[in-house]
Formats: C-alpha cells, sequence, structure tokens
C-alpha cells in the first residue's frame, strides 16, 4: 500500500504535467485559428480552380497537356504529409494505417516521398523511401511548396513516374480530420463526368485567348494549388488533432489529481485515527 | 437599376470577396478592357495587371481592386475573378509601392539583364504604378 509520501510526490508530478498540458492547448488553439484561416481562405480559389479546369477541358475537343495524359507506366511516387512533432492524438497514426493499406492494395509501384518526419519514422523499413522535403521553417511557404511541385512535375513529364499521389489529413474541423490519399497527376477526367459536365453545359464558354492557352496556364497552377492546399489542410488538422488531444489529457491529468488526493486524505484518516485508537485505549488500560 | 451578377475575388492565400453584388464590372483581361453588362455571354479570359471595377447599383458601392494575372469566368450571374494577387485599392500600402517602384526602376536602368529578369521587373513596374495610382483614386474618394 502507497504511503502518504509517495502519494504527495505523485500529485506534485501529475499536478506539473497538467500545467504543461493545458499549456500545449493553449499554444495549440492558437496556432490552429492561424491554420484554419489560412485553410479556409485558400480553399475555395483551389475548388474553383479545379472545377474550371474540369468543365473547361471536358468541354474543349482536341485539346492535350502533358498533365492530363493517362500513362500504363506502374512507378509513381506518393507525397506524405505529416508532422513534425508528437502528441497529437491519431493525427500521424491514422495516416500511417490509411498509407500502409493503400500501399499493400495497389498494383503500382510506388516510391514514398515525405514532408514531415513522423509517418516516415513507422513505416520507413516497409516501404520504397525517396527522399524527406525539409523546409526554413515549421510551416512551408508556397514558394517552397511551388519547387517541391515543379520536382515532382519534372519527374511526370519525363516519364520517370507515371502518376502523383498526395496522402495528408484533410481538416474538418478542431475535432476532426479524415486521412486520404489523392491522386494529382495525371488529373484525367473519366467519361462518366465529362459527359456530366456535358449535361451541365449546354452551351460552350467564349475564350478569350484559344482555351489552349488559358488551361495551359492554369493547369500547371493547379497542381502546385492543390498540393499547397493539403499542405495547410495537414497543418490545420494537426493543430485541431493536439488541441483535442491536449484537452483530454488535462481534463485526464485533473481526474488523477483528484482520485490521488482522496487516497491520499484517507490515508491520512486512518493514520490519525490508529493513533487516536492508541492513545485511547493506552488511557484506558493505566485507568483499568 | 438592379444588380444582375454577384462577384467573387479569390485568390491562392484569400477570399477577398464573395457574393458581391453588382451591376455591372470592367475586367482588364490580355486583349484588353472587358465591360460585363447585363446578360453578358459566358466567357473564360485571362486577365492582365490592371484594375477590376464593380460598380454596385443605387445602394451597393463601387469596389476597385488591383488585378495580376489570373482568369475571369462569367457564367450567368455569377462572375469569378482567380488571380494570383489581388488587394481592394483602400488597403494599399502607398510607401511600398513607391518603395518598389524606385527599386523596380533602378534594376532596369542597370544593365547586364536577361530578358527574364527585364520582364520580370517590367511587371514590377507596372504593378508598382498600378497600385500608386489606385491609391491616389481612393484617397481623392476620401
Amino acid at each position: 500500500m502507497a504511503n502518504i509520501k509517495d502519494l504527495k510526490k505523485k500529485i506534485k508530478s501529475t499536478k506539473g504535467t497538467l500545467k504543461i498540458t493545458s499549456a500545449m492547448k493553449l499554444v495549440s488553439a492558437a496556432k490552429l485559428a492561424k491554420a484554419q484561416l489560412a485553410i479556409t481562405s485558400s480553399r475555395p480559389y483551389a475548388n474553383e480552380l479545379e472545377s474550371s479546369i474540369k468543365t473547361i477541358s471536358a468541354l474543349v475537343q482536341n485539346y492535350s497537356h502533358p498533365y492530363l495524359e493517362e500513362t500504363d507506366n506502374k512507378r509513381c511516387v506518393v507525397l506524405v504529409v505529416s508532422s513534425n512533432k508528437g502528441l497529437c492524438a491519431g493525427f500521424n497514426s491514422q495516416l500511417v494505417k490509411e498509407v500502409r493499406n493503400w500501399v499493400g492494395k495497389t498494383d503500382l509501384d510506388p516510391k514514398l516521398y515525405f514532408i514531415g518526419k513522423k509517418v516516415m519514422d513507422v513505416i520507413a523499413d516497409e516501404v520504397n523511401v525517396g527522399k524527406k522535403y525539409e523546409f526554413e521553417k515549421a510551416d512551408p511557404s508556397f514558394q517552397e511548396i511551388t519547387e517541391v511541385g515543379n520536382e515532382l512535375a519534372e519527374m511526370f513529364k519525363t516519364g520517370e513516374i507515371g502518376k502523383v499521389f498526395v496522402a495528408y489529413n484533410i481538416f474538418n474541423s478542431a475535432i476532426s480530420f479524415t486521412p486520404t490519399i489523392k491522386q494529382l497527376l495525371p488529373m484525367s477526367l473519366d467519361e462518366e463526368t465529362k459527359t456530366a459536365v456535358k449535361d451541365e453545359f449546354p452551351f460552350d464558354f467564349k475564350y478569350e485567348p484559344a482555351p489552349a492557352d488559358i488551361l495551359n496556364e492554369l493547369i500547371p497552377q493547379a497542381f502546385v494549388t492543390t498540393l499547397y492546399t493539403s499542405v495547410l489542410d495537414s497543418a490545420a488538422a494537426e493543430h485541431g488533432s493536439r488541441m483535442s488531444a491536449m484537452d483530454s489529457a488535462s481534463s485526464n491529468c485533473k481526474e488523477a489529481v483528484r482520485s490521488l488526493s482522496i487516497k491520499m486524505n484517507k490515508l491520512r484518516q486512518a493514520a490519525i485515527t490508529t493513533e487516536l485508537i492508541e492513545v485511547v485505549s493506552g488511557a484506558e488500560s493505566l485507568n483499568g | 437599376m438592379s444588380n444582375h451578377y454577384t462577384v467573387d475575388v479569390l485568390t491562392p492565400s484569400r477570399v477577398l470577396v464573395k457574393d458581391l453584388p453588382a451591376e455591372s464590372l470592367l475586367v482588364p483581361t490580355e486583349s484588353g478592357q472587358i465591360n460585363v453588362l447585363e446578360n453578358h455571354t459566358h466567357i473564360v479570359t485571362k486577365l492582365t495587371t490592371g484594375q477590376l471595377s464593380v460598380f454596385g447599383s443605387a445602394d451597393d458601392p463601387d469596389r476597385f481592386f488591383t488585378i495580376t494575372s489570373g482568369v475571369c469566368k462569367v457564367l450567368n450571374d455569377k462572375v469569378v475573378i482567380l488571380t494570383q494577387v489581388s488587394e481592394e485599392n483602400h488597403e494599399i500600402d502607398l510607401d511600398r509601392a513607391k518603395l518598389s517602384l524606385e527599386n523596380a526602376e533602378r534594376m532596369l536602368s542597370s544593365e547586364s539583364m536577361t530578358d527574364e529578369e527585364v520582364q520580370k521587373y517590367q511587371r514590377k513596374v507596372d504593378r508598382s504604378k498600378l497600385r500608386i495610382q489606385m491609391a491616389g483614386l481612393a484617397k481623392s474618394k476620401k
């Protein structure tokens, strides 16, 4: 049975942990607010760009761009976006699970590239690791992501790889995210979507200049923008996940402190009672 | 007169306006400025550095934005402007624009530049001039 001294020590250290977790929660909340703003202001642009390309490339006849071409090259790259720091609940482990499943099932020959080290640390022995990108700050800038995108696009264009995927956590809300793997290149449309778009737009747009010129400019932009939004998504999801993890850690700490205090008080009371009984029975025996 | 369009101005880093009601617009495109009035045809066009003017009807104020490269899509009663960088006229930092104009002009006057660099700085000059002009516009209105 634990004695009072041990319990006191335990309570003190739990209180220390509580301080750390609640501080981390506050920090994550502040970072989340920033990351959330970034992703919510960037999503409309990315979505609009994507849907414009879908519409235009479905409506325009006889257009092709290297980014739209399907190839039968089995080699592909999966860019896995995770975090550099832990203590964020299932954020990294769920992504690991998703990637592992995907790699197990696919008939492609994937090579994994990484942003953030946590997923890589777990999965490096099981898969073909390409390389890991490092950035100056914790959150990569648009410029840096553009460079990453250009490198991957170059590999795609030279035919070294046939597909580019990105694996990341989609930010839904502060307490929820969805791990997902999305194909970036080629941005090909299947016949079904093409007919759907054609049904939706029985007329064609007027283009200035020619639609090919517009698409030539938009398609590379869309690739980089999608890549960038997935990094933003991942950052927001990370902070959200860490915030809720730290929130539950804080309440667990509080609960532990409470139950330890009760235990300690009981022990103390028991000790006092025993002492009293000894004093009383000693006095009784003298009287007797 | 009433508002015929709702306008979105979007950039990769922020949403400038969403569903802004407008009666007509002046859009700077590569082949010159176009005026989007009621019942405009569906059009997709490339934008160039310039001023985007959104004219509201009676109660809605007119609004002005700087635009760099991008595209504009007019579909039914919806106008979507996708651009790399954009700001509304009252947000422009005049001092910064003047400074970057000076820098860019100094770079242009120096020799030994590749064609690409000349183009880059020429675009910078264009942007700065546009900003200075539009900042002036915002002030004179106040």
